[in-house]
């Protein structure tokens, strides 16, 4: 069945098609969307699950977290400051290890007071042991959501979907909605081993001396690893069963490629007409689109890099007093290789202005032509 | 305790991936740690102590809001013959006790009952709670007491025969509120409950005239219900001129559509209900209005309501006048000359007294006058023996006279007069006649029966047949707003029922107000806050940290808790919305 939906309809439709079984959450513009149909789809009956109001997303997160402890599939969506009132416990839901999946719709973080789109808001979470997707259409939404629960029970990790205010969020798009039994039988009921049961109830969270932490956390890295080539093998399955392929990354016309632009998220769609746009010009350009944040994938995006000129870094982040971040992240996994590329960074659209076609070519027309970059981060489309 | 072997991990591979006990934590009984222990304990809703009449509100409520309007029916007709009638005349207290008034506005009960009467199947049977006990029993007057006390002694399987002294049953009801507050039909409807009883009612039987007193002694017990029928007499001169009527005496003829000729203009002198029923009626039969009263609108005993629709339909209200006179020609009233009063000192009843203004008399023209200033009870066929104040029969809270075996209740035993109050008066003889006929003392269960501290008596407490959620009517801890968790109650309007527009009412006696649609029904009864009331609302359950409170399946009212875990900590008691739990000591 195809639909055109909304970026958050599409989550939403995502949700319904995982059989999620509880739902809490706090209403935050641009995420309000998702949860608003789902509390619709759960008063009408047609989605079979608990659905929460909650008083902040702390509690929401918290909510989620008891639930899922008792094994039962969880879900919430958030953006911006909403994800910022989480942060304690997005540490406690990967230290529990609890197979959570959450949206979020990435928004500036205030003040200046802006609900537009901008990664700052899940990026600076980036350390807190959730993986975390960038999805570029709606389409992808709703196919990621349904992979995020395959992932997340099988790394025993939260998951969490991130993708641009308004360019996704609320804009339509067709997106093909699968049937149920098949996504059933793709997506079976979960089962995991370590839960809360009241009949036979054990003590979670307790006290950890010094002689096991590290193992513990040892073992969430080991998690971590495994998602990385997990995301891979899921991508593949669901192209299967529903003839649509994912990745970690994704490269286009790389292999001839002297230079490549690395985008994230909606930036990835100009990036693509303007790929094309050069090619025809008869520069050597590739494109590559980071779709799996946390786990980075250091290794493929090394061995994509590996051997070209040039990289550049679209990014809509800013870690301050430093740069921006996926071009930060790219830094730091391509470090060790001889043959890396220098890494060109820009710090564009941040609080949801455009990043045009245009800006887009201008960027890497600028890349393509200097010696080498003039800072870690050029700031594109500032006023004089 | 046995020394549990402590657990060694050596490598990764033996520990879990969370940090868990590798052993069930039941051993771990944290209802140790009690002091305190939580307890399912409903108690006494404030609108089911404020009903006159006993009603089991709180329970009617909860059943329209699950759509089962023929049990709550039931339910009301347990405790009280007339939802129908009440639910249009009550000036119902239940609403002014709603703990909901302190939140936004009080659950519409009223109209509610009205709602639920009005929805009674057509056909349907009032079944009797016992069968034939041979005894007898006397009812004199067919109002509201009587009426009620003769329906519950039916039901109880006693033998009842009702004397009246007018044409047909239904004393007060009938003949003294107007048709556009409550239709025959209405009325005959809920007597014919009582009657399909097997109850016999005798109109045009007065005692003291048609038979006497002495005819009743062969009956095993007397329920004396006479009410208050003969208007107080304004002493004025011309009283008796052509066009003077007493208040009561002329709602009669309307009742009777007897030819009335007010001509153009009317005064009605008094406050109460008698007066603006009066006034509208005369407005009805196409006379201008105006009400004299000596006090100020505020001290009117009759209900706001009403006085509030009497205002729109047009009655003019001329406070702080008193009549002087009547002023006639030929014989025929021209006019009435009144006099200015202020408002002096409180009086016994807490308004302020009316004091005469020298010097400011004024004259009304009109056509015809109202007077209803009060009613008088006619006791003169009562035999010496049964002790009478003031033309008011001594009665004790059951309403037993000093004379054994006789009893009153109503207006002839009460200070309160009105409908509520004399059906509650009528159905708490009629428990104490059931006892007294049995050879028991109704007042050693009194606080069993009592519901509340002040309130009306109840017959499923009488007869112990409540049933499992509402069996602690008589608990005297009665649930305060202070009691209710507000953050469960969103507030929200109240809902309202249609109204015959103003101009539709004129030369009509058609019912002004007309009810509440099912949808509007539904609403407002899931407003209740069903104080002290447990409706498994499933908060305890949800709440409770150590899962101690546990469900006892699908169709089993209530919960169980688990003591070897309860620790007492009192969640579920602070999460109850309602009052239904409390905490209470260990032992």
């Amino acid at each position: 069945m195809k639909k055109v939906l909304m970026g958050n309809h599409a989550a939403s439709w995502a949700v319904k098609l995982a059989r999620v079984q509880m739902i809490a959450a706090y209403p935050i513009t641009p995420q309000t969307q998702i949860v608003e149909e789902l509390s619709e789809m759960c008063g009408s009956g047609e989605l079979k699950a608990k659905f929460l109001k909650v008083e902040s997303e702390h509690s929401a997160m918290a909510s989620c977290i008891a639930a899922s402890t008792t094994g039962v599939r969880a879900f919430t969506a958030t953006s911006a400051n909403g994800l910022a009132l989480m942060h304690e416990l997005l540490h406690w839901a990967s230290g529990a290890r609890l197979p959570l999946v959450m949206v979020n719709v990435n928004r500036a973080m205030a003040p200046g007071w802006n609900i537009w789109a901008d990664q700052g808001d899940s990026l600076s979470q980036r350390d807190t042991g959730w993986m975390q997707l960038y999805v570029e259409d709606n389409q992808e939404v709703l196919d990621t959501v349904l992979q995020a629960y395959t992932i997340a029970e099988k790394t025993l990790l939260p998951v969490m979907v991130c993708y641009d205010a308004f360019f996704l969020s609320h804009t339509y798009e067709p997106v093909e909605i699968p049937d149920q039994k098949t996504v059933d039988a793709w997506l079976p009921a979960h089962k995991r081993e370590h839960i809360l049961d009241p009949k036979n109830p054990r003590a979670f969270n307790a006290l950890v001396m010094p002689d096991v932490y590290l193992e513990m956390r040892y073992k969430l890295e080991q998690a971590h690893e495994y998602g990385k080539t997990l995301v891979k093998e899921v991508g593949a399955s669901f192209k299967e069963t529903f003839g649509r392929s994912y990745s970690s990354i994704e490269t286009i016309m790389c292999e001839d490629a002297d230079i490549v632009l690395i985008t994230s998220s909606s930036t990835t769609s100009p990036a693509r007409l303007v790929l094309n746009k050069l090619r025809k010009k008869g520069m050597k350009v590739g494109l590559m689109k980071i779709r799996l944040f946390r786990p980075f994938p250091s290794e493929d995006v090394r061995e994509a890099l590996s051997g070209k000129q040039k990289a550049v870094v679209i990014d809509r982040n800013m870690s301050f007093g430093k740069g921006g971040i996926f071009a930060d992240e790219i830094r730091g996994a391509i470090s060790n290789d001889r043959k890396a590329p220098l890494v060109y960074g820009y710090v564009a659209g941040l609080g949801g202005r455009d990043i045009t076609p245009d800006l887009v070519e201008e960027i890497v027309v600028e890349a393509y032509q200097s010696e080498e970059p003039k800072s870690l981060a050029v700031w594109k489309g500032l006023k004089p | 305790m046995t020394a549990e072997k402590p657990i060694v991990y050596k490598t990764q591979d033996q520990m879990p991936e969370i940090v868990m006990s590798e052993a069930s934590m039941l051993w771990n009984r944290t209802g140790a740690w009690r002091y305190i222990r939580p307890l399912y304990c409903d108690k006494t809703p404030p609108c089911n102590q404020g009903c006159p009449a006993g009603n089991d509100i709180e329970g009617f409520l909860n059943l329209v809001e699950k759509e089962e309007y023929t049990k709550a029916w039931q339910l009301i007709k347990e405790e009280n013959p007339f939802p129908r009638v009440c639910g249009r005349v009550c000036y119902h207290p239940c609403e002014t006790a709603c703990n909901r008034g302190q939140h936004d506005r009080a659950v519409a009960i009223n109209i509610l009952e009205r709602f639920i009467g009005d929805q009674a199947p057509k056909k349907h049977k009032i079944e009797k709670l016992r069968d034939a006990s041979g005894k007898k029993v006397a009812v004199i007057g067919a109002g509201p007491a009587g009426l009620t006390a003769a329906y519950h002694l039916a039901r109880l399987g006693h033998s009842v025969v009702v004397y009246e002294s007018l044409e047909k049953p239904g004393g007060i009801l009938r003949f003294g509120i107007p048709e556009y507050r409550l239709p025959n039909e209405v009325l005959d409807d809920e007597i014919a409950d009582v009657t399909s009883l097997g109850v016999e009612i005798k109109c045009k039987t007065q005692v003291g005239k048609d038979i006497t007193w002495k005819d009743l002694e062969k009956f095993d017990s007397i329920f004396v219900a006479t009410g208050v029928q003969a208007s107080r007499k304004l002493d004025i001169e011309n009283i008796d001129a052509k066009g003077v009527f007493a208040g009561l005496e002329f709602l009669r003829k309307v009742t009777r559509k007897d030819d009335v000729q007010l001509g153009p203009r009317t005064v009605v002198v008094g406050g109460g209900n008698t007066a603006v029923d009066a006034a509208r009626s005369a407005l009805r039969l196409g006379s201008r209005v105006t009400i004299c009263y000596h006090r100020s609108q505020n001290e009117m005993p009759a209900f706001p309501e009403e006085v509030e629709e009497a205002g729109k339909e047009g009655v003019v209200f001329d406070m702080l006048s008193q009549p002087v006179r009547v002023i006639e020609d030929g014989g025929k009233v021209v006019g009435i000359e009144m006099r200015r009063t202020k408002l002096g000192e409180p009086d016994e009843s807490g308004r302020r007294r009316p004091v005469s203004v020298p010097g400011s008399e004024y004259i009304i023209q009109a056509t015809s006058i109202l007077t209803a200033i009060g009613e008088n009870s006619d006791v003169s066929f009562l035999p010496k023996e049964v002790q009478v104040k003031w033309g008011q029969i001594i009665i004790d809270e059951f309403g037993l006279s000093n004379h054994p075996g006789v009893f009153a209740g109503g207006d002839v035993a009460l200070d309160n007069h009105n409908v509520a109050v004399a059906i509650g008066s009528g159905k708490a003889a009629a428990l104490a006649i059931d006892s007294y006929l049995l050879g028991k003392e109704v007042k050693s269960i009194k606080d069993r029966v009592i519901i509340g501290n002040e309130g009306a008596v109840s017959v499923s407490s009488y007869l112990e047949t409540g049933n499992a959620h509402a069996k602690n009517r008589g608990c005297k801890t009665v649930v305060s707003f202070d009691d209710i968790n507000i953050n469960y109650f969103e507030k929200n309007e109240r809902s309202k029922q249609a109204k015959l527009e103003i101009s539709e009412r004129a030369s009509n006696f058609i019912e002004v107000h007309q009810g509440l649609s099912e949808q509007a029904a539904k609403k407002d009864s899931m407003r209740c806050f069903h104080c002290g009331v447990c409706t498994m609302c499933d908060n305890c359950y949800t709440y409770c940290p150590d899962i101690a409170i546990q469900q006892k399946g699908e169709k089993t009212w209530g919960y169980d808790i688990d003591f070897d875990y309860c620790k007492g900590c009192g969640v579920c008691v602070h999460e109850c919305p309602r009052s239904a739990m409390m905490m209470e000591d260990e032992q």
